[in-house]
Protein backbone atom coordinates (compact mmCIF):
# COMPACT_ATOMS: atom_id res chain seq x y z
CA UNK A 1 0.00 0.00 0.00
CA UNK A 2 2.09 2.44 0.96
CA UNK A 3 4.77 1.14 -2.10
CA UNK A 4 1.65 2.03 -4.25
CA UNK A 5 0.90 5.28 -2.67
CA UNK A 6 4.67 6.79 -3.25
CA UNK A 7 4.26 4.98 -7.21
CA UNK A 8 1.39 7.09 -7.67
CA UNK A 9 3.18 10.31 -6.60
CA UNK A 10 6.15 9.67 -8.87
CA UNK A 11 4.03 9.23 -11.53
CA UNK A 12 1.66 12.31 -10.66
CA UNK A 13 4.92 14.34 -10.77
CA UNK A 14 6.27 12.65 -14.01
CA UNK A 15 2.66 13.76 -15.59
CA UNK A 16 2.76 17.15 -14.43
CA UNK A 17 6.20 18.36 -15.72
CA UNK A 18 5.39 16.84 -19.63
CA UNK A 19 2.17 18.75 -19.26
CA UNK A 20 1.75 20.81 -22.82
CA UNK A 21 -0.27 23.29 -24.02
CA UNK A 22 -1.18 24.77 -28.07
CA UNK A 23 -2.53 28.19 -28.64
CA UNK A 24 -5.92 28.47 -29.70
CA UNK A 25 -5.90 32.14 -30.84
CA UNK A 26 -3.11 34.95 -31.29
CA UNK A 27 -2.88 36.66 -27.71
CA UNK A 28 -0.27 38.08 -25.61
CA UNK A 29 1.93 36.57 -23.06
CA UNK A 30 2.19 39.05 -19.80
CA UNK A 31 4.93 39.36 -17.45
CA UNK A 32 2.23 38.55 -14.53
CA UNK A 33 -1.61 37.21 -14.64
CA UNK A 34 -3.08 40.28 -14.99
CA UNK A 35 -4.56 41.98 -18.31
CA UNK A 36 -2.60 44.73 -17.62
CA UNK A 37 0.68 43.29 -16.88
CA UNK A 38 3.27 44.11 -19.00
CA UNK A 39 3.63 42.24 -22.29
CA UNK A 40 6.14 39.72 -23.06
CA UNK A 41 5.59 38.51 -26.09
CA UNK A 42 2.31 37.34 -28.71
CA UNK A 43 2.17 33.98 -30.11
CA UNK A 44 0.25 33.03 -32.97
CA UNK A 45 -2.34 30.41 -33.24
CA UNK A 46 -1.08 26.99 -33.13
CA UNK A 47 2.18 27.60 -30.98
CA UNK A 48 3.27 24.81 -28.65
CA UNK A 49 3.79 25.77 -25.39
CA UNK A 50 4.84 24.08 -21.72
CA UNK A 51 2.22 24.47 -19.35
CA UNK A 52 3.92 25.53 -15.76
CA UNK A 53 1.32 26.42 -13.59
CA UNK A 54 -2.59 27.80 -13.76
CA UNK A 55 -3.39 31.12 -11.46
CA UNK A 56 -7.30 31.56 -11.94
CA UNK A 57 -8.00 32.41 -16.07
CA UNK A 58 -3.89 32.18 -16.55
CA UNK A 59 -1.41 29.43 -16.77
CA UNK A 60 2.33 30.54 -16.57
CA UNK A 61 3.86 28.74 -19.52
CA UNK A 62 7.22 28.52 -21.31
CA UNK A 63 7.88 28.79 -25.00
CA UNK A 64 10.99 29.54 -27.24
CA UNK A 65 9.24 33.01 -28.32
CA UNK A 66 8.98 33.77 -24.23
CA UNK A 67 7.63 32.86 -20.97
CA UNK A 68 4.93 34.36 -19.01
CA UNK A 69 0.96 34.26 -18.35
CA UNK A 70 -1.25 33.44 -21.13
CA UNK A 71 -5.29 33.32 -20.61
CA UNK A 72 -6.49 30.20 -19.90
CA UNK A 73 -9.22 30.12 -22.96
CA UNK A 74 -6.04 30.95 -25.35
CA UNK A 75 -4.66 27.72 -24.72
CA UNK A 76 -5.39 23.85 -25.03
CA UNK A 77 -3.90 21.61 -22.92
CA UNK A 78 -2.88 18.60 -25.00
CA UNK A 79 -0.30 17.24 -27.42
CA UNK A 80 0.83 15.80 -23.92
CA UNK A 81 3.93 14.52 -24.20
CA UNK A 82 3.73 10.80 -22.85
CA UNK A 83 5.90 11.04 -20.20
CA UNK A 84 9.11 8.85 -20.28
CA UNK A 85 10.66 5.93 -18.55
CA UNK A 86 9.79 2.50 -17.53
CA UNK A 87 7.49 3.32 -14.40
CA UNK A 88 4.96 5.68 -16.65
CA UNK A 89 4.88 2.92 -19.21
CA UNK A 90 4.23 0.32 -16.30
CA UNK A 91 1.35 3.02 -14.85
CA UNK A 92 -0.64 3.46 -18.11
CA UNK A 93 -0.68 -0.65 -18.72
CA UNK A 94 -2.13 -0.85 -14.86
CA UNK A 95 -4.46 1.45 -15.19
CA UNK A 96 -5.50 0.21 -18.43
CA UNK A 97 -5.44 4.27 -19.84
CA UNK A 98 -2.76 3.88 -21.53
CA UNK A 99 -2.03 7.72 -23.96
CA UNK A 100 -3.78 10.32 -21.70
CA UNK A 101 -0.88 11.11 -19.66
CA UNK A 102 -3.27 10.92 -16.04
CA UNK A 103 -3.81 8.19 -14.30
CA UNK A 104 -7.73 8.63 -12.91
CA UNK A 105 -9.17 5.84 -11.54
CA UNK A 106 -6.91 2.84 -10.04
CA UNK A 107 -9.50 1.10 -8.30
CA UNK A 108 -12.81 -1.12 -9.08
CA UNK A 109 -13.15 -0.09 -12.85
CA UNK A 110 -17.00 0.52 -12.74
CA UNK A 111 -18.42 2.74 -15.80
CA UNK A 112 -21.96 3.86 -16.11
CA UNK A 113 -23.69 3.33 -19.50
CA UNK A 114 -26.80 3.98 -20.81
CA UNK A 115 -27.95 0.48 -21.14
CA UNK A 116 -26.93 0.59 -17.26
CA UNK A 117 -29.02 3.84 -16.65
CA UNK A 118 -31.69 2.23 -18.44
CA UNK A 119 -31.87 -1.10 -16.03
CA UNK A 120 -31.22 1.09 -13.00
CA UNK A 121 -33.91 0.62 -10.24
CA UNK A 122 -35.11 2.68 -7.89
CA UNK A 123 -33.21 2.64 -4.20
CA UNK A 124 -34.60 4.09 -1.28
CA UNK A 125 -32.14 3.77 0.88
CA UNK A 126 -29.90 5.29 -1.09
CA UNK A 127 -32.05 8.24 -1.85
CA UNK A 128 -32.58 8.23 2.14
CA UNK A 129 -28.68 8.26 3.02
CA UNK A 130 -28.66 11.32 0.40
CA UNK A 131 -30.96 13.60 2.17
CA UNK A 132 -29.22 12.80 5.20
CA UNK A 133 -26.01 14.93 4.02
CA UNK A 134 -28.62 17.45 2.67
CA UNK A 135 -27.65 20.81 3.67
CA UNK A 136 -29.37 23.62 4.65
CA UNK A 137 -28.73 27.45 3.49
CA UNK A 138 -27.70 28.86 7.24
CA UNK A 139 -25.25 25.71 7.34
CA UNK A 140 -23.90 26.38 3.27
CA UNK A 141 -23.41 30.13 4.65
CA UNK A 142 -21.38 29.64 7.33
CA UNK A 143 -19.17 26.91 5.75
CA UNK A 144 -18.43 29.83 3.04
CA UNK A 145 -17.73 32.16 5.13
CA UNK A 146 -15.09 29.44 6.94
CA UNK A 147 -13.34 29.78 3.74
CA UNK A 148 -13.91 33.91 3.54
CA UNK A 149 -16.41 33.35 0.17
CA UNK A 150 -18.19 36.25 -0.19
CA UNK A 151 -21.53 35.97 -2.46
CA UNK A 152 -21.16 39.13 -4.97
CA UNK A 153 -23.55 40.26 -7.92
CA UNK A 154 -22.86 39.16 -11.40
CA UNK A 155 -24.80 39.57 -14.61
CA UNK A 156 -25.22 36.20 -16.49
CA UNK A 157 -22.95 36.08 -19.66
CA UNK A 158 -24.92 36.58 -23.37
CA UNK A 159 -24.78 34.23 -25.66
CA UNK A 160 -21.80 34.49 -28.06
CA UNK A 161 -23.45 36.07 -30.88
CA UNK A 162 -26.86 36.85 -29.68
CA UNK A 163 -28.07 40.33 -30.25
CA UNK A 164 -28.07 43.04 -27.27
CA UNK B 1 -38.29 19.41 -38.81
CA UNK B 2 -37.42 22.78 -37.84
CA UNK B 3 -38.10 24.45 -34.15
CA UNK B 4 -41.23 26.65 -35.86
CA UNK B 5 -42.30 23.56 -37.55
CA UNK B 6 -42.42 21.78 -34.92
CA UNK B 7 -44.37 24.37 -32.49
CA UNK B 8 -47.08 24.82 -34.80
CA UNK B 9 -47.16 21.46 -35.15
CA UNK B 10 -47.41 20.55 -31.40
CA UNK B 11 -49.91 24.14 -31.60
CA UNK B 12 -52.20 22.43 -34.08
CA UNK B 13 -52.22 18.96 -32.18
CA UNK B 14 -53.25 20.61 -29.18
CA UNK B 15 -56.13 22.54 -30.52
CA UNK B 16 -57.24 19.47 -31.87
CA UNK B 17 -57.25 17.58 -28.87
CA UNK B 18 -58.11 20.24 -26.41
CA UNK B 19 -61.79 19.74 -27.58
CA UNK B 20 -61.80 16.13 -26.36
CA UNK B 21 -59.58 16.98 -23.29
CA UNK B 22 -62.51 18.72 -21.54
CA UNK B 23 -64.02 15.31 -20.71
CA UNK B 24 -61.04 14.42 -19.11
CA UNK B 25 -59.72 15.16 -15.53
CA UNK B 26 -56.21 16.47 -17.00
CA UNK B 27 -57.73 18.41 -19.70
CA UNK B 28 -56.59 21.71 -17.64
CA UNK B 29 -53.28 20.32 -17.51
CA UNK B 30 -53.12 20.50 -21.00
CA UNK B 31 -55.20 23.75 -21.43
CA UNK B 32 -52.56 25.06 -19.43
CA UNK B 33 -49.67 23.80 -21.29
CA UNK B 34 -51.22 24.97 -24.82
CA UNK B 35 -51.87 28.24 -23.45
CA UNK B 36 -47.82 28.49 -22.35
CA UNK B 37 -46.90 27.57 -26.06
CA UNK B 38 -48.91 30.32 -26.92
CA UNK B 39 -46.62 32.99 -25.28
CA UNK B 40 -44.32 34.52 -26.81
CA UNK B 41 -41.19 32.13 -26.95
CA UNK B 42 -43.57 29.66 -25.21
CA UNK B 43 -42.12 26.56 -26.44
CA UNK B 44 -38.52 27.53 -23.93
CA UNK B 45 -40.61 27.69 -21.38
CA UNK B 46 -42.53 24.57 -21.17
CA UNK B 47 -41.56 24.05 -17.56
CA UNK B 48 -45.25 23.54 -16.26
CA UNK B 49 -44.65 21.48 -13.37
CA UNK B 50 -45.37 22.67 -9.86
CA UNK B 51 -42.42 22.59 -7.79
CA UNK B 52 -43.74 19.42 -5.49
CA UNK B 53 -43.96 17.61 -8.93
CA UNK B 54 -40.59 18.62 -10.39
CA UNK B 55 -39.17 17.51 -6.96
CA UNK B 56 -41.27 14.43 -7.00
CA UNK B 57 -39.85 13.22 -10.22
CA UNK B 58 -36.32 14.38 -9.55
CA UNK B 59 -36.15 12.02 -6.91
CA UNK B 60 -37.28 9.40 -9.01
CA UNK B 61 -34.65 9.87 -11.02
CA UNK B 62 -32.27 10.10 -8.54
CA UNK B 63 -33.29 6.95 -6.79
CA UNK B 64 -32.85 5.47 -10.04
CA UNK B 65 -29.48 6.85 -10.70
CA UNK B 66 -27.86 5.50 -7.57
CA UNK B 67 -29.78 2.23 -8.31
CA UNK B 68 -26.88 2.03 -10.79
CA UNK B 69 -24.11 3.67 -8.96
CA UNK B 70 -24.50 3.93 -5.14
CA UNK B 71 -23.04 7.17 -3.39
CA UNK B 72 -19.80 6.98 -1.96
CA UNK B 73 -19.11 5.39 1.48
CA UNK B 74 -17.85 8.46 2.89
CA UNK B 75 -20.13 10.62 4.95
CA UNK B 76 -17.79 13.79 4.99
CA UNK B 77 -17.03 13.47 1.33
CA UNK B 78 -20.90 14.01 0.97
CA UNK B 79 -21.53 16.51 3.43
CA UNK B 80 -18.98 18.36 1.86
CA UNK B 81 -20.09 18.36 -1.51
CA UNK B 82 -23.39 19.37 0.48
CA UNK B 83 -22.11 22.68 1.91
CA UNK B 84 -20.58 23.42 -1.65
CA UNK B 85 -23.34 22.93 -3.94
CA UNK B 86 -25.85 24.77 -1.52
CA UNK B 87 -23.64 27.75 -1.03
CA UNK B 88 -23.55 27.92 -4.73
CA UNK B 89 -27.01 27.28 -5.64
CA UNK B 90 -27.74 29.63 -2.83
CA UNK B 91 -26.60 32.18 -5.77
CA UNK B 92 -29.24 31.23 -8.45
CA UNK B 93 -33.00 31.85 -8.73
CA UNK B 94 -33.82 29.23 -6.71
CA UNK B 95 -31.91 29.72 -3.50
CA UNK B 96 -34.24 28.45 -1.44
CA UNK B 97 -35.21 24.94 -2.95
CA UNK B 98 -33.74 21.78 -1.17
CA UNK B 99 -30.69 20.90 -3.40
CA UNK B 100 -29.25 17.91 -2.77
CA UNK B 101 -25.91 17.00 -4.06
CA UNK B 102 -23.71 13.34 -4.13
CA UNK B 103 -20.68 11.78 -5.46
CA UNK B 104 -21.60 8.31 -6.74
CA UNK B 105 -19.30 5.56 -7.15
CA UNK B 106 -18.60 5.06 -10.52
CA UNK B 107 -14.91 5.08 -12.09
CA UNK B 108 -16.36 7.36 -15.45
CA UNK B 109 -16.09 11.28 -15.59
CA UNK B 110 -19.20 12.80 -15.62
CA UNK B 111 -21.92 14.61 -13.65
CA UNK B 112 -25.63 14.40 -13.78
CA UNK B 113 -28.38 16.71 -12.63
CA UNK B 114 -32.22 15.44 -12.18
CA UNK B 115 -34.97 18.28 -11.81
CA UNK B 116 -35.63 19.24 -8.11
CA UNK B 117 -32.13 19.78 -7.58
CA UNK B 118 -30.47 16.19 -7.40
CA UNK B 119 -27.10 16.68 -8.80
CA UNK B 120 -24.33 14.09 -8.43
CA UNK B 121 -20.95 13.98 -9.29
CA UNK B 122 -18.94 10.53 -10.28
CA UNK B 123 -15.95 9.48 -7.89
CA UNK B 124 -13.86 9.75 -11.21
CA UNK B 125 -14.64 13.37 -12.01
CA UNK B 126 -14.30 14.09 -8.54
CA UNK B 127 -10.83 12.53 -8.54
CA UNK B 128 -9.94 15.05 -11.38
CA UNK B 129 -10.49 18.30 -9.05
CA UNK B 130 -7.46 20.40 -8.12
CA UNK B 131 -9.26 22.94 -5.85
CA UNK B 132 -12.81 23.70 -4.51
CA UNK B 133 -13.57 26.20 -7.38
CA UNK B 134 -13.09 23.46 -9.93
CA UNK B 135 -15.74 21.38 -7.60
CA UNK B 136 -18.12 24.62 -7.80
CA UNK B 137 -18.06 25.56 -11.29
CA UNK B 138 -19.00 21.35 -11.74
CA UNK B 139 -21.76 21.62 -9.52
CA UNK B 140 -22.73 24.95 -11.15
CA UNK B 141 -23.08 23.72 -14.62
CA UNK B 142 -25.17 21.01 -12.92
CA UNK B 143 -27.24 23.74 -11.41
CA UNK B 144 -27.71 25.64 -14.43
CA UNK B 145 -29.69 22.17 -16.17
CA UNK B 146 -31.66 22.56 -12.83
CA UNK B 147 -32.81 26.15 -13.07
CA UNK B 148 -33.26 26.21 -16.40
CA UNK B 149 -35.18 23.37 -16.28
CA UNK B 150 -33.39 21.75 -19.59
CA UNK B 151 -34.49 17.79 -18.52
CA UNK B 152 -37.85 18.89 -17.32
CA UNK B 153 -38.54 20.34 -20.45
CA UNK B 154 -37.78 16.82 -22.50
CA UNK B 155 -40.22 15.36 -20.00
CA UNK B 156 -42.79 17.70 -20.63
CA UNK B 157 -42.39 17.54 -24.15
CA UNK B 158 -42.89 13.64 -24.00
CA UNK B 159 -45.63 14.19 -21.24
CA UNK B 160 -47.72 15.83 -24.09
CA UNK B 161 -46.93 13.49 -26.64
CA UNK B 162 -47.96 10.88 -24.25
CA UNK B 163 -50.46 12.12 -23.00
CA UNK B 164 -52.27 13.26 -26.64
CA UNK B 165 -51.59 9.33 -27.77
CA UNK B 166 -53.52 8.01 -24.52
CA UNK B 167 -56.28 10.68 -25.13
CA UNK B 168 -56.73 9.37 -28.60
CA UNK B 169 -56.56 5.78 -27.77
CA UNK B 170 -59.06 6.61 -24.48
CA UNK B 171 -56.80 4.60 -22.66
CA UNK B 172 -56.30 6.94 -19.60
CA UNK B 173 -53.56 5.87 -16.93
CA UNK B 174 -52.98 7.18 -13.72
CA UNK B 175 -49.37 5.65 -13.26
CA UNK B 176 -47.77 9.10 -13.71
CA UNK B 177 -44.18 9.40 -12.76
CA UNK B 178 -42.67 5.96 -13.89
CA UNK B 179 -44.81 6.82 -17.64
CA UNK B 180 -43.33 10.03 -17.62
CA UNK B 181 -39.49 9.53 -17.11
CA UNK B 182 -39.26 6.26 -18.86
CA UNK B 183 -36.93 3.28 -17.34
CA UNK B 184 -34.27 3.79 -15.01
CA UNK B 185 -32.50 6.68 -15.26
CA UNK B 186 -32.14 7.00 -18.88
CA UNK B 187 -33.14 10.70 -19.03
CA UNK B 188 -29.89 11.89 -17.66
CA UNK B 189 -27.98 9.81 -20.13
CA UNK B 190 -30.12 11.82 -23.11
CA UNK B 191 -28.43 14.78 -24.67
CA UNK B 192 -29.57 17.69 -24.27
CA UNK B 193 -29.15 20.49 -27.50
CA UNK B 194 -25.78 21.29 -27.46
CA UNK B 195 -27.28 25.17 -27.22
CA UNK B 196 -28.38 24.19 -23.57
CA UNK B 197 -25.15 22.61 -22.41
CA UNK B 198 -23.33 26.22 -23.23
CA UNK B 199 -26.16 27.94 -21.42
CA UNK B 200 -25.26 25.75 -18.57
CA UNK B 201 -21.56 26.58 -19.27
CA UNK B 202 -22.45 29.87 -18.77
CA UNK B 203 -24.73 29.67 -15.77
CA UNK B 204 -22.14 27.80 -13.96
CA UNK B 205 -18.79 30.36 -14.65
CA UNK B 206 -21.15 33.09 -13.14
CA UNK B 207 -23.27 31.39 -10.14
CA UNK B 208 -19.54 29.71 -8.91
CA UNK B 209 -18.07 33.72 -9.26
CA UNK B 210 -20.87 34.79 -7.49
CA UNK B 211 -20.00 32.41 -4.95
CA UNK B 212 -16.55 33.85 -4.29
CA UNK B 213 -14.92 31.37 -6.40
CA UNK B 214 -12.16 31.57 -8.85
CA UNK B 215 -14.85 32.29 -12.46
CA UNK B 216 -11.73 29.98 -13.91
CA UNK B 217 -12.62 26.14 -11.72
CA UNK B 218 -15.67 24.88 -14.79
CA UNK B 219 -12.96 26.40 -17.54
CA UNK B 220 -10.28 24.39 -15.64
CA UNK B 221 -11.94 21.17 -15.36
CA UNK B 222 -12.69 21.16 -19.02
CA UNK B 223 -9.07 21.82 -20.20
CA UNK B 224 -8.28 18.73 -17.97
CA UNK B 225 -11.23 16.28 -19.38
CA UNK B 226 -9.96 17.89 -23.25
CA UNK B 227 -7.27 16.08 -23.32
CA UNK B 228 -8.40 12.84 -21.81
CA UNK B 229 -8.28 10.88 -25.04
CA UNK B 230 -11.13 10.45 -26.98
CA UNK B 231 -11.06 7.11 -27.14
CA UNK B 232 -10.68 6.41 -23.31
CA UNK B 233 -14.49 4.04 -22.22
CA UNK B 234 -14.65 6.60 -19.24
CA UNK B 235 -15.33 9.58 -20.76
CA UNK B 236 -17.58 8.20 -23.61
CA UNK B 237 -20.90 8.88 -22.01
CA UNK B 238 -19.66 12.27 -21.12
CA UNK B 239 -18.73 13.13 -24.54
CA UNK B 240 -21.45 11.28 -26.02
CA UNK B 241 -23.55 13.78 -24.25
CA UNK B 242 -22.24 16.92 -24.30
CA UNK B 243 -19.97 18.79 -27.12
CA UNK B 244 -16.30 18.22 -26.93
CA UNK B 245 -14.32 20.25 -24.31
CA UNK B 246 -12.45 22.23 -26.56
CA UNK B 247 -15.69 23.24 -28.17
CA UNK B 248 -17.17 23.86 -25.01
CA UNK B 249 -13.96 25.99 -24.02
CA UNK B 250 -14.08 28.16 -27.04
CA UNK B 251 -17.77 29.29 -26.28
CA UNK B 252 -16.92 29.47 -23.35
CA UNK B 253 -14.12 32.05 -24.30
CA UNK B 254 -16.41 33.92 -26.91
CA UNK B 255 -18.49 34.80 -23.59
CA UNK B 256 -16.65 35.32 -21.21
CA UNK B 257 -14.06 37.60 -22.95
CA UNK B 258 -12.48 39.71 -20.56
CA UNK B 259 -15.27 40.21 -18.25
CA UNK B 260 -13.48 38.13 -15.13
CA UNK B 261 -10.89 40.44 -15.06
CA UNK B 262 -9.83 42.04 -12.27
CA UNK B 263 -12.39 39.72 -10.61
CA UNK B 264 -10.14 37.83 -8.14
CA UNK B 265 -12.35 34.91 -6.69
CA UNK B 266 -10.88 31.87 -4.55
CA UNK B 267 -9.74 28.56 -5.71
CA UNK B 268 -9.86 27.29 -1.80
CA UNK B 269 -7.45 24.38 -2.55
CA UNK B 270 -6.63 23.50 0.84
CA UNK B 271 -10.32 22.80 2.10
CA UNK B 272 -10.60 20.82 -1.00
CA UNK B 273 -11.81 17.24 0.79
CA UNK B 274 -9.38 14.52 -0.53
CA UNK B 275 -11.56 11.62 -1.62
CA UNK B 276 -9.81 7.97 -0.73
ZN1 LIG C 1 -24.46 19.39 -19.02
Amino acid sequence: MKFYLLFTLFIAGAAQAAESGTTVKTDSVRSAPFSDAKIITTLPAATRVEILKKDGGWYQIKSPQGSGWIRMLSLRRGDVKAATGPISGLASLASGRAGTGKIVATTGIRGLNEEELKAAHYDEKQIALLESSTSSRVEAQKYAAKARLKARQIDYLAEPGASK
Amino acid sequence: MNKLTAKIFVIAALALLLQTAQAFDFGQELRNAARELQKPGGSANLGGYSEEEEVAIGRQIAGNLLGAAPLVQDKKLQKYVNNVGRWVAIQSERPDLVWHFGVIDSSDINAFAAPGGYIFVTRGLYKLLNDEAELAGVLAHEIGHVISKHHLKILQQGKMLDLGSKLLGKQVGDDKIGRLIGSGAEIVSRSLDKGAEFEADRIGVVLAARAGYDAYGLPGVLQEIGHTAADDSSVALLFKTHPHPDDRLAKLGEAMDSRFDGLNGQTAAKRLYKIK
